[in-house]
């Protein structure tokens, strides 16, 4: 156990750095950026896109570290993450057929699935939580006043997006025998869904609309989450949990 | 049918035990009552059921009919409660091969305690096993150890130890089994598989042999090791030497006769096999066999001629 929770340790902690390294460039980045914000509204292309940079720019360092660190760094990273922890989580065992040394341990297969599920899970959202509480400090390098708070709810819906993610792919690891494969699917869809954000037309078919700056902007602004969006991913995520454990269930060495 | 349990009772007893994978039945309905403080080969060839037979004992496999208890407790549900009371060694080895052996060990032993890592890590120094390098290093044999350090240790009253014995060299094979012995001595209960009965059958009190998923027998050692003796086979020169003797030998009493090409089998119901031996050898008129095989039988040979199953 104490190695597993060191392996984990280890993910998160390398995610984490990833995400502060990506977070410092892009704060440290904010001074040139609102100097030349009408030029590059001029260079985005594409509405949705030059929406984004407009939203952006009217909220200041705050739209800029949202769209940076969440919208880019947590999406991006954190999707990535969360497709590759969750991918191995039972397929993995399966490829390689420890499956069954797994199993016969002395603990309830619920007890195995969920020890292995808040891991992973913790994994993707410790780092986000993280990064997101030094925002207010990296900002004051750029003469740029913020407080901790509107910050780590942010995180929060952040998490719970992800925290969808993560448990999607997980059901489908809990179903499947090859991690790869699952772990490039999940990030393929990522990717189309992504792409799909940006297509103005379809941009409201696209679950990243559950997480952009408008999102983060209005929980900004009301100081709370969302009940009408975090309520349903929470859901969503418990649903998919209670698939993996019904397939588990099911699982022979 | 309910199976018989009282606490601790370090028996495995099962009742009408079936699994079925689709429209294949890989186990059909069998009943076992081992132990205590034996050691139970349970022989079969590959595919016989074996491995089936064990998960399901542990509940890594649900049952689809009947009931099974081990060490006085029920499998229920996942079988969470019997597991805690038995341990198991798979037979497919695969293991973490990014883990060194001892963190391999320890992943193996959790839920086990600190005592049960004590002992599997002097087991492992016991079988020379580095545990300091990365599973992924280890040959076949020395993971097979890992494993049987990992399922010796615990102090429970069953263990289960599926092809235990498989790909160990000969010498570190009778380590195991004496290792076994003294431990069935102490009271432990222990069901062994194996698809050879020359690896187990000195190490078993008792032996339960599956054919296509079905127990087809089950027999003390003793009376296994003596029907073998009873067993008689001679190699002669051509089909027409041994269609001679073959009529000759159906005449006599209580030899039950198999006849293979040019080899010729003979199981004795009872009687000394030699003196069966000296009788058609000094019969006159019958042709000399190139060969002969007495009380030397492989599985294989033990399901053919003993239990009449063919195929294995």
């Amino acid at each position: 156990m104490r190695r597993e929770l060191r392996a984990v340790l280890v993910r998160a902690l390398a995610y984490g750095l990833v995400l502060e390294l990506m977070l410092v460039a892009a704060v440290l980045y904010w001074p040139q950026f609102r100097d030349n914000v009408p030029a590059i509204l001029r260079l985005v292309p594409g509405k949705v896109m030059g929406g984004m940079v407009a939203a952006m720019a009217s909220k200041g360092a705050q739209g800029y570290v949202i769209f940076q660190h969440f919208f880019k760094g947590c999406h991006l990273l954190g999707g990535a993450a969360a497709a590759m922890f969750a991918a191995s989580a039972v397929a993995g065992e399966v490829h390689r057929g420890t499956l069954e040394i797994w199993l016969a341990l002395p603990f309830s297969r619920l007890r195995l699935l969920s020890e292995r599920y808040v891991a992973g899970l913790l994994a993707v959202v410790v780092p986000i939580v993280a990064t997101s509480a030094s925002i207010p400090w990296l900002l004051s390098f750029v003469k740029e006043d913020a407080s901790v708070g509107p910050w780590f709810t942010a995180s929060l819906h952040e998490s719970t997006f992800l925290a969808a993610l993560y448990s999607a792919t997980f059901l489908v690891s809990a179903l499947g025998s090859h991690p790869t494969a699952i772990a490039f699917g999940a990030l393929l869809v990522m990717v189309l869904e992504f792409a799909l954000y940006l297509v103005m037309e379809a941009t409201h078919a696209s679950f990243y609309r559950l997480a952009d700056i408008e999102d983060f902007t209005r929980i900004f602004d009301r100081g709370a989450l969302d009940p009408g969006v975090i309520l349903p991913l929470a859901a969503f995520s418990l649903l998919c949990f209670a698939g993996a454990q019904l397939a588990f269930a099911r699982r022979v060495p | 049918m309910e199976t018989p349990r009282a606490p601790n009772d370090r028996r495995i007893v099962a009742r009408g035990l079936t699994r079925r994978f689709g429209d294949k039945v890989a186990l059909h309905p069998t009943d076992l009552d081992l132990g205590p403080g034996r050691i139970i080969g349970l022989l079969g060839p590959n595919g016989s059921g074996k491995s089936t037979l064990l998960r399901s004992l542990l509940g890594l496999v649900r049952p689809d009919a009947g009931s099974a208890s081990i060490d006085g407790v029920r499998l229920r549900g996942d079988g969470t409660a019997v597991r805690r009371r038995v341990t198991y060694a798979p037979g497919e080895i695969a293991l973490h091969g990014e883990r060194t052996g001892r963190d391999q060990l320890d992943w193996l032993l959790r839920g086990r305690g600190p005592d049960a890592r004590r002992k599997a890590t002097a087991i492992a120094a016991d079988f020379a096993l580095p545990l300091a390098k990365r599973v992924r290093t280890y040959s076949h044999g020395m993971k097979r150890q890992l494993l049987l350090a990992a399922a010796l240790a615990p102090d429970v009253g069953v263990r289960i130890l599926d092809e235990a014995t498989e790909g160990l060299d000969p010498t570190r094979r009778g380590e195991v089994l004496q290792r076994l012995a003294e431990d069935a001595a102490r009271g432990t209960t222990i069901l062994l598989s194996s698809h050879h009965l020359s690896e187990v059958d000195r190490a078993c009190d008792a032996l339960v042999f599956l054919a296509d998923g079905r127990k087809i027998a089950e027999d003390s050692a003793a009376a296994v090791a003596e029907r073998a003796r009873r067993l008689v086979r001679m190699t002669f020169g051509d089909e027409a030497e041994t269609a001679q003797v073959a009529a000759r030998l159906a005449t006599f009493p209580g030899a039950q006769l198999r006849v293979d090409g040019t080899r010729v089998s003979v199981r004795l119901d009872a009687g000394d096999p030699h003196a069966f031996l000296a009788s058609v050898l000094s019969s006159p008129g019958l042709p000399r066999p190139r060969a002969i095989a007495l009380g030397e039988l492989s599985l294989a040979e033990l399901y053919r001629e003993v239990y009449g199953v063919e195929g294995c």
